[in-house]
Formats: structure tokens, C-alpha cells, sequence
């Protein structure tokens, strides 16, 4: 037995081998996260070129020009109705489907399996496989509709730039819905069987059940769920690339495809704007989150004292 | 025991010695004699041509070359990238560059002059232009075609047109011949017109030229020196081309498909027109050869039929020496090649753009659908000024001009998808932003005490329909 040691430096000593574990994610975290995100915050106060070494320090003008650029804003707007719609359909359907499979119907595990394929595609191929899915002409969602006659003519769903934006939201649903149903399954587990049956007993129909037992009791999940997918809903790059290119006419374009169009895509491109955009945005979303958790903590703590 | 491990051990300590050494030995001779050059450019349909001129080239100990085939929609990106990473490829090729953005590209010392390089011919002479081929007097590029032809030829199969009541062996002369024919072809799984409107460089390449034909004197309204992306040739060009969708002429995939894409749907036969450059007959000889003999080509239509003219600058240089080639001499040796007259009349076999001897197009074997496109530029295509020939200073207002966003690619995209219904006010904020653009460029190059001012853009001397200097 023996005494630990009391100085700070004696005690990493006594931990050394923890911190020599910890070690390689540290350098791996310091260089691919930390580090780029302190250069992003230093070259947006740059005008940087890319293609030279430095650039010329012009304090917040790539601020002032950002605020004052149509095509930021409607990115932004882009951005945020992505978020509105794509994150609480997702996150809705997910769980009415939880509810489904959680029932022991007959194939619910082809069921489940099917629903989680598309989650292990590539996102990127995603893309550009819909594009030839959702061609206007001998596609096959369009051949179905002109068969079914539910549409008259070709309908143009990445073509057209009322439909585009939309038509994308419902492929990143599908695609990334699977995750989601199973974490809702893993938060249905937490419920405790017997309430079902003593609401059964009580003559309790399935809608009841759902709307007084499952729904308060996953609040605490839906709110985890409801954050991780939004985070997930501004990490739409690899998909939107692929299936629009950000157009048509700039209305698919999202903050990361605006921020990719002037960091590589541009003739000459503009690292200093990129970068100010990448970061205002990254504010706004980190003072969305901030605002989340404030009255998520208020409405706890109202709860708690009820 | 001890004795064999001693066995064991030295027998392998030895093997491990004789192995290093066999590698120290061999490693000499297996390292190369000749540098290895990487090659990117977007000539995929020339590549058989220029592998002999590769193969001759490492046959006589030059150099060798690792080719790569790069997308003219994205090979700007892919250079950038490479840039960054210290990747660059020896010799590198950017489609269509414009003189701004090779200024810029200079400015941040992409390129090196090529080492000692013959290119003296009287049309190689002509060919050189400060700014578009060399920096600073020196050869920094060779072209190696011809800059005098145009995006906007049309293409079409010859029975569709005849069933839609066009002459099959001229085409469509008006504008109003071509949407009728196109609309007489829409029907069932067929439409009259396919445009590549993912590409949208190419989109507006083929715009700027079909405004050209509809009586724009070109980008730059020369007697004034302002942009005239907002005049009415270039407005009548673009509701010309809406006019398709709005017939229901328009090929519905357009949207969603690139040049190459597009030339593969409309060759396949689901659409009767099709713009493209002259090389469209070297790309259907070589991947869609039962397609070709069925093709017919006609010279740009204009707005009444007339014989359209259309103005050309000087060119940029084709295939340019990056500046982090560690090869320079054996990669000029190996550019020479491309300036013999041989290859400007295998060139010309390979119905790519024209070489740079149009003469030799008359001495090689090509397609007649060539032939008729490369007679239709002798008649359409004049001389443009440039101002940068007459003032170099221009340069350093190109190299400070930034992309103006939304651009005419995106504005045609736009047109196109039903963001706006009336393309005016867009054609004239991009005029505008070009203006403020070239004036914030201006002040800047003023400011570092360069001698250029707007009025260098300003030709007074030049003749609507004539070759200018």
C-alpha cells in the first residue's frame, strides 16, 4: 500500500499510462478538429486566395460582405428549412415506425432490415443513383407516375427549383431514417412492459397507449434524438453534391455547399470568405443549440417541480 | 542446440545481408533514365494520337509520360487541388481558360516558360499573344488549335430532320426554322432540342456565341467598353433558347446532364438537335461510330437566316508548363512534337477542334460533317480586339477580377428551372457586377501605379463584321 503522491505532477505521474492512452485521440482531435477550426477562425479575417501562402488581413470585411450577400442569406434560408422540415419528419416517422416493429408482427426482421440498408450506403452515391432514379424522362418514379397517371407530363423533381429542394429532404429522410428507428426502438425498450398491460387491463385503445405511456416517457429521448439529427441535417455536403450540385439556380444550396463553391469551385477561389461564411454559421447554430438547452433546462426544471 | 541456432540465426542474418545488398545493387539500375512526366488534359478522343507521339518520345529516351483524362467541368478544381497539395502535373490543359483567370493563375505562379521551344511558323506566330500564350515575351504555352471556331454549331440526325421537315443535308438557317423543327420532332420519347445544362461553362460559351449571332459585337460592346451581357442580342438569345421549354420541344433530362451525357442521349436518338463544338464529330467517329454517317451539322442560326458572324480573341495556350515540373527541358522536347505538321494533319484527322494549321484540315482524311463545320467558321468567325494586346497593364486588372456569382451559367440554369420567369433583371445584375468587378480591379491596379485605364477597353476603330487589326 502506499500513499498517493500529493503535487499535481506526481499525481499525472501516478496516471501516466492514462495519459499515454489518451495521447494518440488528443493529437488526432488537436490536428483534424481543433486545429482547423482555430485556422477557419483566422482566415476568415483574411483575404486569402489559396493559392499563396499568405494573405492580407482585412479584420471583419469578409463579415460586412457576408451579411450583405443574397446568395449567403439564401443559403442560410436553405440551411434552416432543411432543418425544419427534414429533422421533425425524420424524427417522427422514426418513432411511429419504432412503435411498429417493436410489435412482433410476422418478417418484422426483413422489415427492420430493409429499413436500415440505406443507412450503410454511401451518402455520395446516394446522389447520384437517385439522379438516374428521379430522371424526368424513363426514370422509374416518373415512369410509375405517368403510368398511374398521378402526374401528367415529366415531372422534373431535381429540375425544377420549387421541387429540388424537397425532393432532396425526403431522399436524406430515407436514407438516414434506419438510425434513427433504432434508436427510438432502444428508448421503447426503456418503458416498462407491465404499464402497458395495466393500461390494456383499464381498456386502454393503442392510441391512448401511444399518447399517455410511450410519448411522455421518451421525452427525454426525443430530445437527444431531436439534437443528434439536427446536427446530422447540417452535414448534408456528400448528399447534395451528388444529386444537385447545389442548383438548380442555388436552391438546393446549403451553408456547406455555399462555403465549397468559394473554397474549391470558384475560379479564383476565396478561402478568407469561405472561411467567414463556415463560421457565422457555426455561431449561429452553437447559439440555436445554447437557446435548446436553456429552455430545455427550464422546462426540466418546471417539470421537476410539478 | 546452440550450434544450430547459431545456424539458424546466421542464416538468416546472411540472407538479410544478401538480400540488402542485391537490392543496393539492382536499386541503380532499376532507377529511370527518363523522367516520367504527368499529363493532364481533357483531349480523352486524341489520346490514341498523342500516345504514338508519347511512345516515339520514350523510345528515344525524352521522357515518359503518365497520362490522366480529366472532365472539362471540373479539371479547374482537380488543378487547384492539386496546386495545393504540391501534386501538380507537368503539363497541364485548361479548356477555354479566359485571359482573367490565366492572369490570376500567373499571379500566383502556376506556370514556368518553356525551355528553347521552335515555334516560328507564320500561323504559330500569329498565335502567340502576350497574356494568352506568353508572359513577359516568353513561351510559356503552346496551342494547338485553331481559336477561330464556335460553340454553337447545330447538330442533328439527318432523317429526324427531314421528317420534321427541315433539308436534311442544311439544317435549320433561322432561329424560327429550328423551333419549328424542333417542335415538329417532340413526340412520345423524343424531343427537338437537348441542352447541357449541368455543364455550365459550356451553357454559357454557347450562349455568348449564339447572342454573337443574333448581332452582339461579344462580351464587350467595343465602341462604349461596357458589358453587354444585358443588350438585346444576348436577351433574344436566351428567350431563343427558353423558347424550347416553353414549347415543350425541350429534352426534360436537360437539366440533369453534362456535355457528355447530353451527346450520349441525344446520339442515342432522343433528341433531333444538339449543340456543340466541331469536335462532335471526332467523339461520335470514335464511341458512337453507327451513329455518325446518320449526322448532319449546320453553321449557327441566326435570328433572320443570315450568315451569322462571330468575334474571337486571342486564345490561351492548350497545354501550359506548371511551374512545380522538375522536368522542364524534357517536357518542352516532348511539346514539340505537337508543332510538326504532321500532327497538325493528324489532328485534323481526329475532328477535335481544328489544329492550328487550318490548312491542314483540307489536306487530311475527315468526316464530311467536319468539313462542313470547319467551311461554317470560315465564313462566320472574325477577329475580336483584345485589350490586353494593346495595353499588358490590362493583366494586372484580370488578375484582380474575382467571379462574379450568380454567373451566366447559373443564370441560364436558373432560366431554365423556373426560378424567374424574366431573365432581364439577371443579365443585367451580372453586367453590373462584371462593371463593379473590372472598376474595384481598376482602382486596385491604379493604386499599385499601373498605367490601364476603362478606356482600354474602348476600340473606336473597330468595324462590326470585320477582322479588327
Amino acid at each position: 500500500m502506499h500513499q498517493p503522491p500529493q503535487s499535481t505532477l506526481g499525481r499525472i505521474w501516478a496516471d501516466r499510462w492514462i495519459y499515454l492512452f489518451l495521447l494518440p485521440t488528443t493529437l488526432l482531435l488537436g490536428i483534424f478538429t481543433v486545429y482547423p477550426t482555430l485556422a477557419s477562425l483566422w482566415f476568415s479575417l483574411l483575404d486569402r486566395d489559396g493559392f499563396g501562402s499568405d494573405g492580407a488581413f482585412v479584420g471583419l470585411a469578409n463579415y460586412v460582405e457576408l451579411a450583405n450577400d443574397p446568395l449567403f442569406w439564401n443559403a442560410f434560408g436553405n440551411t434552416m428549412q432543411f432543418l425544419l422540415i427534414a429533422v421533425p419528419l425524420r424524427v417522427g416517422l422514426a418513432l411511429v415506425l419504432a412503435v411498429i416493429l417493436n410489435a412482433s408482427l410476422p418478417f418484422v426482421r426483413i422489415l427492420r432490415t430493409g429499413i436500415f440498408l440505406p443507412v450503410v450506403t454511401t451518402a455520395a452515391i446516394v446522389g447520384v443513383v437517385m439522379r438516374y432514379i428521379l430522371d424526368p424522362t424513363g426514370g422509374p418514379v416518373n415512369l410509375i407516375l405517368s403510368q398511374t397517371g398521378l402526374a401528367d407530363g415529366a415531372v422534373n423533381f431535381l429540375g425544377n427549383g420549387s421541387l429540388a429542394l424537397y425532393s432532396a429532404i425526403a431522399i436524406w429522410v430515407w436514407k438516414w431514417l434506419g438510425i434513427t428507428v433504432i434508436y427510438w426502438m432502444a428508448a421503447l425498450q426503456t418503458i416498462p412492459a407491465d404499464l402497458y398491460e395495466a393500461a390494456e387491463i383499464d381498456g386502454a385503445t393503442a392510441f391512448q397507449k401511444f399518447v399517455r405511456i410511450t410519448l411522455p416517457l421518451l421525452t427525454p429521448f426525443t430530445i437527444i434524438i431531436t439534437l443528434i439529427t439536427a446536427i446530422d441535417a447540417t452535414n448534408v455536403f456528400d448528399l447534395l453534391l451528388t444529386l444537385t450540385n447545389g442548383g438548380p439556380f442555388y436552391s438546393t444550396e446549403v451553408i456547406d455547399i455555399f462555403v465549397y463553391r468559394h473554397a474549391f469551385v470558384a475560379n479564383i477561389p476565396r478561402l478568407g470568405y469561405a472561411s467567414a461564411a463556415a463560421m457565422f454559421f457555426g455561431i449561429v447554430v452553437s447559439l440555436a443549440a445554447l437557446v435548446q438547452i436553456l429552455v430545455v433546462a427550464r422546462i426540466g426544471r418546471r417539470g421537476g417541480a410539478a | 542446440m546452440t550450434s544450430n541456432k547459431l545456424t539458424r540465426r546466421g542464416m538468416l542474418a546472411g540472407t538479410g545481408a544478401a538480400a540488402l545488398l542485391a537490392g543496393a545493387g539492382v536499386r541503380p539500375a532499376l532507377a529511370a533514365d527518363m523522367p516520367m512526366l504527368e499529363w493532364w488534359d481533357v483531349y480523352q478522343p486524341l489520346q490514341a494520337l498523342h500516345q504514338t507521339l508519347w511512345d516515339d518520345m520514350a523510345a528515344k529516351g525524352v521522357a515518359e509520360v503518365n497520362y490522366t483524362a480529366s472532365n472539362p467541368s471540373n479539371i479547374m478544381q482537380s488543378l487547384q487541388l492539386a496546386y495545393r497539395g504540391g501534386n501538380a502535373p507537368d503539363v497541364l490543359n485548361m479548356p477555354n481558360v479566359k485571359a482573367s483567370t490565366l492572369a490570376s493563375l500567373r499571379a500566383a505562379d502556376w506556370f514556368q516558360p518553356l525551355d528553347n521551344m521552335g515555334f516560328d511558323k507564320p500561323f504559330q506566330r500569329a498565335a502567340t499573344a502576350e497574356g494568352f500564350t506568353s508572359f513577359d515575351g516568353k513561351l510559356y504555352g503552346i496551342p494547338i488549335f485553331s481559336a477561330l471556331w464556335h460553340f454553337a454549331s447545330v447538330w442533328y440526325s439527318r432523317d429526324t430532320a427531314a421528317a420534321a421537315g427541315l433539308d436534311p443535308t442544311t439544317g435549320p438557317a433561322s432561329w424560327d426554322d429550328m423551333r419549328a423543327a424542333a417542335k415538329a420532332a417532340t413526340g412520345g420519347e423524343n424531343y427537338g432540342l437537348m441542352l447541357p445544362l449541368q455543364f455550365g461553362r459550356r451553357m454559357a460559351d454557347t450562349f455568348i456565341d449564339l447572342a454573337m449571332a443574333a448581332g452582339a459585337p461579344g462580351e464587350v460592346d467595343w465602341h462604349s467598353g461596357d458589358y453587354a451581357y444585358a443588350s438585346a442580342p444576348f436577351v433574344e438569345a436566351l428567350e431563343f433558347l427558353m423558347s424550347f421549354q416553353k414549347d415543350g420541344s425541350l429534352h426534360p433530362a436537360s437539366s440533369a446532364v453534362d456535355a457528355r451525357q447530353g451527346r450520349t442521349r441525344w446520339a442515342g436518338g432522343e433528341a433531333l438537335f444538339f449543340f456543340d463544338g466541331p469536335w462532335n464529330s471526332g467523339v461520335l467517329s470514335s464511341n458512337f461510330p453507327e451513329v455518325v454517317d446518320g449526322i448532319g451539322v449546320a453553321n449557327v442560326p441566326t435570328p433572320d437566316g443570315a450568315t451569322a458572324q462571330v468575334y474571337r480573341g486571342p486564345k490561351a495556350a492548350t497545354f501550359f508548363l506548371s511551374s512545380q515540373s522538375k522536368h522542364a527541358a524534357a517536357a518542352s522536347r516532348v511539346l514539340e512534337a505537337f508543332t510538326s505538321d504532321e500532327y497538325y494533319i493528324a489532328l485534323a484527322e481526329r475532328m477535335d477542334q481544328p489544329p492550328l494549321d487550318l490548312s491542314a484540315v483540307e489536306r487530311a482524311n475527315v468526316h464530311p460533317t467536319y468539313r462542313t463545320a470547319v467551311a461554317g467558321f470560315a465564313e462566320t468567325m472574325r477577329i475580336a480586339p483584345e485589350p490586353l494586346l494593346r495595353n499588358p497593364a490590362v493583366s494586372q486588372v484580370y488578375a484582380k477580377m474575382r467571379d462574379v456569382t450568380p454567373g451566366l451559367g447559373e443564370i441560364i440554369q436558373g432560366a431554365f428551372s423556373g426560378a424567374f420567369s424574366d431573365p432581364r433583371p439577371f443579365l443585367q445584375q451580372f453586367a453590373d457586377g462584371m462593371s463593379r468587378e473590372r472598376d474595384r480591379a481598376l482602382k486596385a491596379a491604379q493604386d499599385e501605379g499601373h498605367a490601364v485605364t476603362l478606356e482600354d477597353w474602348v476600340f473606336a476603330d473597330w468595324v462590326p463584321g470585320e477582322n479588327y487589326g
